[in-house]
């Protein structure tokens, strides 16, 4: 025995009281246990590599459970009334034995879940991970789909989160959202009306809102989370194996088998989720020690504060429901429905159907940037930059009633009444 | 079985799935009815602005109703603050001095504007749109005096032409 499996064999036995003997053992250690008996009892190292998934899905679903006990304990401690919200947020600043930490990490860990789930889908497109390779069970396509629903759930999830402060920040970003409903044709008003339970924002919106962020949107993701979940089992596991599987068939393809060997879930998988989780918590407790969370004067819906800027993962949307009103001699279109509704739309469903669509070999299947999907991995791209572009534009360069500036040099804001 | 009675249970087959269904539908056309509310506790629409002799000459802003008034002799006329792009509140802007505007063929004589903080729609003093991105102009509203109290009264619900003026006795 090398000195190397010495020490390897020492640190097993401080750190494992359990270590699988045979494939049978290993099998009973997971589906025994209630909290891991939907994984496989062994999984490819690649699988578990940290560089093919990144880990993000994981990452997303970790910061969900920190959203959801945060969450629980803020219940406790807000009040969804027009009179009594902001200053139950108030309370949570000031008053409340860490109740500015318990503010700070919810916030942080919704923004962090809009940017890890977005980058779980971008790794999946780039590893063309929505490909079923040469299985015949997988149909990973409807996986992507439910991938994302979920993404649109986490933004609904932010956005029906922004409003609960009632503060000036809130009340505005709302207003403009709700507005965006609105001008959808025909239908816009109705659905407005629902959304906000009136023809203006009011004690009905915020309950509604309220309802939506503490039941009704976490309650969709936990289904849909679990047939995505689910979806994984019965797609014969991470894209990443459809290699393997295409090696054994095709001798003269040259693919890298690398991390093919299968390891027991416990311990291989079980340890590296608690890694991520932790990583996961330390970081967003980092970020909650030291970024606090604004809260702006009371919602006031006589005055709106210029310029009035929607979260950052919706200044996109902004930057392009400003630009994009259709004048024409006949009629006349709303930006808030071209720039609001349709063009994301189109965004969505174009990268949503694209995966029933994309054509490419089976070798393209759950590797990084595979040399056929070039063309596809660039169109892709050139969607991220459009929408990461328009974010920083409207961010750094939209000064008072919005226009455009250099970030230094934005102007005093002129009095008005 | 005999291919009647197949064909009976059949038909009973559907009609019992068509009843459930039916009735779950029904259930949940109800559940989601009760979420478009029959009344509304909001502010009216139509409400007292004061004596109109209180109003200041020029411009009056009632917060609240997210509206202008403005006055000048015996002419009153109310122009809604209410963005027509996203509804952000547009602010009003005093020009330095007195000028003319052309908007397409409209030339607009103006003292002051509408700016709206949000996404840049610009207004002229009569609440006609000439730049950014909202579909139309700020709309004006019915003024009418209580005859019994002598209040100014405005009807937000009831949109009247643009440059329509009410005139004080």
């Amino acid at each position: 025995m090398s000195l190397k499996e010495r020490l390897y064999k020492v640190w097993r036995a401080l750190v494992w009281t359990f270590d699988p003997a045979d494939r049978a053992e290993a099998g009973k250690a997971i589906t025994r246990n209630f909290w891991l008996h939907w994984f496989p009892p062994r999984m490819t190292k690649r699988s578990l590599s940290w560089s093919y998934s990144l880990w993000l899905g994981t990452i997303s679903w970790v910061l969900f459970v920190i959203l959801t006990v945060t969450g629980v304990v803020l219940m406790f401690l807000y009040i969804p009334s027009v009179e009594r919200a902001y200053w139950t947020i108030k309370d949570l600043e000031y008053s409340v034995s860490w109740g500015w930490f318990l503010r700070n990490m919810h916030r942080w860990g919704a923004h962090m879940m809009v940017a890890a789930v977005f980058l779980h889908m971008m790794r999946v497109f780039y590893t063309g991970a929505y490909k079923n390779g040469v299985s015949h069970a997988a149909r990973r396509e409807i996986n992507w789909t439910v991938g994302m629903i979920l993404l649109v759930l986490t933004l609904l999830l932010s956005y029906t989160g922004y409003l609960l402060p009632w503060d000036q920040l809130a009340y505005w970003a709302i207003t403009i959202g709700v507005k965006i409903a609105e001008s959808v044709p025909i239908l816009g008003p109705q659905i407005k009306f629902v959304m906000a339970g009136g023809t203006e924002l009011g004690q009905p919106t915020l309950i509604r809102f309220y309802a939506l962020h503490v039941m009704g949107l976490p309650l969709a993701v936990l289904i849909l989370f679990s047939y995505h979940m689910w979806r994984i089992r019965k797609d014969e596991g991470l894209a990443a194996v459809e290699q393997f599987r295409l090696a054994k068939k095709r001798k003269d393809l040259q693919i890298d088998t690398s991390g093919e060997e299968p390891v027991y879930s416990t311990p291989w998988a079980v340890r590296r989720i608690v890694l991520v989780s932790l990583a996961t918590l330390v970081w967003v407790m980092f970020l909650a020690t030291f970024l606090d969370s604004p809260l702006e004067e009371p919602a006031d819906p006589s005055w709106t504060p210029n310029p009035a800027k929607a979260p950052w993962y919706f200044l996109w949307l902004q930057e392009l429901l400003a630009i994009t009103t259709i004048r024409t001699p006949w009629f006349t279109i709303n930006g808030g429905f071209v720039g609001g509704v349709v063009i994301p739309g189109l965004m969505g469903l174009a990268a949503t159907i694209w995966a029933f669509l994309d054509k490419s070999p089976p070798e393209a299947t759950g590797v990084w940037f595979h040399k056929s999907r070039t063309v596809q991995n660039i169109v892709f791209t050139l969607g991220v930059i459009f929408i990461v572009g328009l974010i920083i534009f409207a961010m750094y360069f939209r000064g008072p009633n919005w226009k455009v500036y250099w970030p230094w040099a934005w102007p005093e804001i002129p009095e008005i009444i | 079985m005999s291919d009647v009675k197949k064909k009976r249970r059949e038909v009973l087959k559907n009609i019992g799935r068509l009843v459930g269904y039916g009735v779950l539908g029904g259930v949940f056309a109800g559940f989601a009815r009760s979420l478009w509310p029959n009344v509304l506790y909001e502010p009216p629409k139509r409400f007292r602005l004061g004596k109109p002799e209180d109003l200041a000459d020029g411009v009056n802003f009632f917060p609240e109703q997210r509206l202008f008034v403005f006055k000048k002799g015996n002419e009153v006329w109310a122009i809604s603050a209410i963005c027509q792009h996203l509804g952000c509140t547009v602010n009003f802007v005093q020009l330095p001095e007195p000028k003319v505007l052309k908007v397409g063929n409209l030339e607009i004589k103006e003292e002051w504007e509408f700016h709206c903080p949000c996404h840049g729609s610009y207004y002229a003093g009569d609440g006609t749109i000439y730049a950014g991105p909202a579909p139309r102009g700020l709309p004006w509203y019915y003024l009418e005096i209580d005859p019994a109290t002598g209040m100014l009264i405005v009807d937000t619900s009831k949109e009247v032409e643009k440059g329509w003026k009410f005139k004080l006795a």
